[in-house]
């Protein structure tokens, strides 16, 4: 005994959730707002700076250097997990193997890189935050990292937990090909900031 | 008609999402990459000639 109001955001509670989500980062992205909060963060950013992963960061370079490559490797994991998935999705590679089983296993290998790239992007961020606050690049890289991490936990994988034959197979695809470009961004930005700035 | 062939035609909520969302992934990239590159073109015009 539901109401129709009541059961239309039911039914279509994610579509509502990412429609919203991208109207309002347009209109925050095209608002004095994100100005403000940019300029409100440099405070944070300095201080990052000063904790001591910053201080690690910035003193000993080798341990710097330690950390990205971890941080390199795991994004390497990450990638090799996202390109074998959505190959799959797409057809491309292994066919002979259920897509169920690809996903699962892609997917905890995705989850493993995930964090360790989560938790060395943090410390590297740390000891070159000064630097990050005035790269473009480096907000860029948190906005496809962050649409990255959304896409995956709240409609991917949702989507294919259950019997993939029963997906629309356009929308399979098209889930493919935006899984590989968001990802692709984000480390093709990573590897930027890199060489952005002095 | 079978409860398959209604699923496979017919979007649910998390198919709909994933077509927005990847719809506007897919329009991000095309328009920042595209930015990207005709800067770097600029730049190597303004240098190069």
């Amino acid at each position: 005994m539901s109401t129709s109001s009541t059961s239309i955001l039911g039914t279509y509670t994610k579509t509502i959730t990412v429609v919203a989500l991208v109207l309002f980062l347009l209109v925050f992205s095209f608002s004095g707002l994100r100005r403000d909060i940019w300029l409100e963060l440099y405070e944070f950013f300095l201080w990052l700076e000063t904790t001591p992963f910053g201080l690690i960061g910035k003193t000993w370079g080798a341990v710097f250097a330690v950390v990205e490559a971890f941080h390199l490797l795991s994004m390497a994991l990450l990638g090799g997990a996202v390109i074998v998935s959505d190959a799959r999705l797409l057809g491309w590679v292994f066919t002979d193997i259920p897509v169920q089983e690809i996903q699962d296993k892609a997917h905890r290998v995705f989850v493993m890189g995930l964090i360790v790239v989560l938790a060395t992007g943090v410390f590297m961020a740390c000891g070159v935050a000064g630097k990050l606050y005035w790269l473009p690049v480096f907000w860029y890289k948190m906005l496809a990292l962050a649409t990255g991490i959304f896409f995956v936990f709240f409609i991917r994988k949702p989507m294919l937990k259950g019997d993939i034959d029963k997906i629309n197979p356009t929308v399979v695809k098209l889930v493919a090909i935006s899984s590989m470009l968001v990802w692709m961004t984000v480390a093709a930005t990573g590897r930027w900031i890199g060489f952005a700035g002095s | 008609m079978t409860d398959k062939n209604t699923n496979s035609e017919k979007m649910d909520d998390v198919q709909m999402a994933a077509v927005a969302i990847s719809a506007t992934i897919i329009i991000f990239f095309v328009i920042y990459w595209s930015i990207q590159i005709q800067s770097v073109r600029d730049l190597l015009e303004m240098a190069y000639g």
